[in-house]
């Protein structure tokens, strides 16, 4: 039961924050209402007054005249005795009745404080049932006030509850029989009816003039609002990509100006968009004609120097090195083609995620086992720690093996002869690989660098692998199109370490890593324990928190 | 006499790599013919009757997805697209237009020659054997497969494919495996063949290939046959 009214205030106030118009309607309204109770009631206090002190003061004017032809005639009476001066008194009483221009009633009463009179005479009136209307205050005033007047407002007892009156009272001297005090009673009742009327004519015009003010409100909030909306919806197909978009633009007022602004801002925005848009596809079409333009005759000398290479043997000894040199250099060539095309890829923003449930560990020791070469070359043991929780996730195996491959022979090459470590961890959320060296480390200077294009680390160092400088780069571009990320920490003497955290699902968003960069592997156990112990919390509470990764566990 | 050399067609317009091409493949025993011109493939292609077609992807006059289109048309001869381009899309439309399989530039001469043998080779391992998978009968030594009385023409690839899952019909292959086996490379990551191939067998022998019963995808693992015979 409280609950609807509760809701109907909560949409209330939804629809006052988030519509112009009922905000416009509504405070209009609020003010209109407001200043016309003011004036109303101001007004009618002011008709009422009016009315009512008018009519007083023609009553006055009236019982006054009254009052003093009654005197006359008392005062040229000659009753003398009782019967005579009642006799006198009921034809007096007769000819009050009908003179006067309004209905009234009249009260004849023998003053309360005339001393005892010689005779006796009835109080007479015309309305002996409203005589409770004359307060004893009022009667109080007269006698003391002698033959001037007083009057009271009262209210008059009727069939039907009361209605306002008026009563006014002086003095008479009735031959004989002293003092008497004469009454004047009218009705107020047809000043009431006109007042009524006047006060609801008021209220009526009031509510109509309201109920007007709300609807000129809205024609004009809807002349300045409908405008607006439209803009706003066509705004929001704009940012959805529908270029095309305009508005139609009427007239030549401020709307109008509003909407020709739009649409010219819109059409500039189109104009940008589809000239970048044509850059890209000009650098994309321009990034696969350089690949086949290189590629073809790269195919072809590399075919020749292999021919060669293979009958190195047959050569004289100068010829022979030449023919080794020319196959490792075209490697090399290869490799920085494929790495300038691949960067090409992403600033095209060509570059595809292809995506599939992949055991990242198996994958690291399959990488690892690729790089034994290296490592027996350079003497660097490389330690691996796969963790014990399951690590897969949906990966292009292609580029997180390319990763991989760039992250150890990096280390490796920088080792030293001391120990690669690679950790592997995993949460709920994401999966980490680290690959932690011992060799020269990283200043801070160097750590902020170090994914940059053709950045070199060391310019003096002998290089054996042959990098191209963009490996790096390569391998943030690719952690980045997982959604992913690759991080780096170094200092000189102590080694380098880089963490690539990846997400288990295609396209959740990273919020941490299951380990640390620089923790030992003690904290990063205890990292990892403190995060399954939240994930099986969390499960507890509800499968909506986390995803189900039942999927994984298919994989063999 | 001894036995004839295999034939082998290379359709590409850089004549210096064409040349090189046919150096290398020479020197490991082959027939080599050229061709430079897409328009005129298909004639050079009817003429020679190669074992394996070479088929460069951008050729001028009609490019080389087309050329593949038309003789896959008319023959089930082995097609390895040479291509620049590794991207996914550019990678499956090759695949989508027939070929059977593709060597990214700059490739090495023993990976091309690896490539050809692999697509050579089950020519010369006959094995007398009948299969049945769903309501296809499978003549492995006649290389036929029939449905109903009524032969479906494969591409020795596809028909390849098919063998392996049907020999072992209770078994889920991975791409990986199938690779290996269908395709023989130990080492390629590249999925994608797997992937078009099986959609185009389906498209040939499935009723239905939107609802596959012959050839099944097991998700998040490979591929196994349907249901092996008729209960």
């Amino acid at each position: 039961m409280t609950r609807s009214p509760v809701r109907a205030l909560r949409r209330a106030v939804t629809a006052w924050r988030t519509s112009l118009r009922v905000k416009v309607i509504g405070s209009t309204l609020v003010v209109a209402l407001v200043a016309l109770v003011l004036v109303g009631t101001v007004m009618a206090a002011t008709i009422r007054d009016g009315i009512f002190d008018q009519r007083v003061n023609t009553l006055l004017l009236e019982s006054s005249r009254s009052a003093s032809i009654a005197q006359s005639t008392f005062n040229a009476s000659t009753a003398s005795n009782g019967t005579q001066v009642q006799q006198l008194l009921n034809d007096m009483m007769s000819a009050l009745q009908s003179g006067g221009s309004s209905d009234h009633d009249i009260f004849l009463w023998r003053s309360l404080d005339a001393g005892p009179a010689s005779i006796s005479v009835n109080d007479i009136s015309t309305a002996p049932e409203r005589g409770s209307t004359i307060t004893g205050q009022l009667r109080s005033a007269v006698v003391a006030g002698g033959d001037k007047q007083h009057w009271q407002s009262v209210a008059i007892p009727t069939a039907d509850g009361t209605e306002p009156g008026v009563i006014v009272g002086s003095t008479v001297e009735v031959p004989v029989a002293g003092t008497f005090e004469l009454y004047f009673l009218y009705s107020l009742a047809p000043e009431q009816e006109t007042l009524t009327f006047i006060q609801q004519v008021l209220a009526i015009s009031s509510i109509l003039l309201v109920g007007l003010l709300g609807a000129v409100t809205w024609l004009v909030t809807r002349q300045v609002v409908t405008p607006i909306s439209q803009a706003a919806a066509v705004a929001e197909r704009l940012a959805d990509g529908h270029l095309d978009e305009r508005l139609v633009v009427r007239g030549r007022d401020e709307v109008a100006t509003l909407g020709s602004s739009f649409n010219a801002m819109a059409a500039s925005l189109q104009d940008q968009i589809e000239r970048l848009a044509a850059l890209s596809a000009m650098q994309r079409r321009f990034v696969s004609d350089v690949s086949h333009e290189l590629r073809t005759p790269l195919t072809t000398v590399r075919m020749a120097s292999e021919l060669i290479y293979d009958s190195r043997a047959d050569l004289p000894p100068a010829l022979g090195r030449s023919a080794e040199l020319l196959a490792m250099q075209l490697d090399r060539f290869e490799s920085l083609l494929n790495d300038l095309l691949e960067i090409s890829r992403f600033d095209a923003g060509a570059a595809i995620l292809d995506a599939e449930a992949h055991d990242v560990r198996s994958l690291v020791e399959h990488t690892v086992e690729g790089m034994t070469p290296l490592s027996e070359l350079k003497g660097v043991p490389v330690l691996v720690d796969l963790g014990t929780q399951d690590a897969t996730a949906d990966i292009d195996q292609v580029r997180v093996e390319r990763i991989l491959r760039n992250l150890l022979a990096n280390a490796i090459e920088h080792a030293d002869g001391t120990v690669v470590e690679v950790t592997v961890r995993a949460d709920h959320r994401a999966v980490a690989v680290r690959v932690r060296d011992h060799g020269v480390g990283l200043t801070r200077e160097q750590t902020a660098h170090v994914f940059d294009r053709f950045w070199r680390g060391d310019p003096a160092r002998a290089r054996t692998t042959g990098g191209t400088g963009l490996g790096l780069s390569i391998a943030q571009e690719d952690a980045l199109l997982h959604g992913g990320r690759l991080e780096v920490w170094g200092r000189p003497q102590h080694g380098a370490a880089f963490m690539l955290t990846l997400p288990r699902r295609a396209g959740m968003p990273l919020t941490g890593s299951p380990m640390t960069i620089t923790g030992s592997d003690v904290e990063a156990a205890a990292a990892f324990l403190a995060d399954v112990g939240s994930a099986s919390r969390r499960r507890a509470q509800g499968p909506a928190a986390i995803p189900e990764l039942t999927d994984f566990e298919e994989q063999p | 006499m001894a036995p004839m050399n295999p034939r082998i067609l290379v359709i590409d317009d850089d004549t210096a790599l064409a040349e090189m091409i046919g150096i290398v493949l020479r020197a490991e025993g082959f027939d080599v013919d050229m061709c430079a011109d897409g328009d005129a493939a298909l004639g050079t292609f009817r003429s020679t009757q190669p074992d394996v077609v070479l088929l460069d992807v951008m050729l001028p006059g009609i490019d080389g997805t087309q050329v593949c289109r038309l003789v896959r048309e008319e023959s089930n001869v082995p097609i390895i697209m040479l291509t620049a381009k590794s991207d996914t899309v550019d990678v499956v439309h090759g695949l989508e237009s027939g070929a059977d399989d593709y060597v990214v530039k700059p490739f090495k001469p023993k990976e091309l020659v690896a490539r050809i043998r692999a697509r050579l080779r089950h020519n010369d391992e006959p094995v007398a054997e009948q299969l049945t998978v769903g309501d296809l009968e499978i003549d492995v030594t006649g290389h036929r497969v029939v449905r109903d009385g009524e032969a479906i023409s494969l591409t020795p690839l596809e028909f390849d494919l098919l063998v392996a899952l049907a020999r072992k019909p209770w078994q889920v292959f991975s791409r990986e495996v199938l690779l290996e086996r269908v395709w023989g490379y130990r080492h390629s990551a590249d999925t994608r063949l797997v992937n078009v191939h099986v959609q185009r067998l389906r498209s040939k022998i499935e009723h239905d290939p939107e609802n596959p019963e012959i050839v099944l995808t097991v998700r998040g693992v490979g591929y196994r046959a349907g249901s092996a015979a008729q209960p």
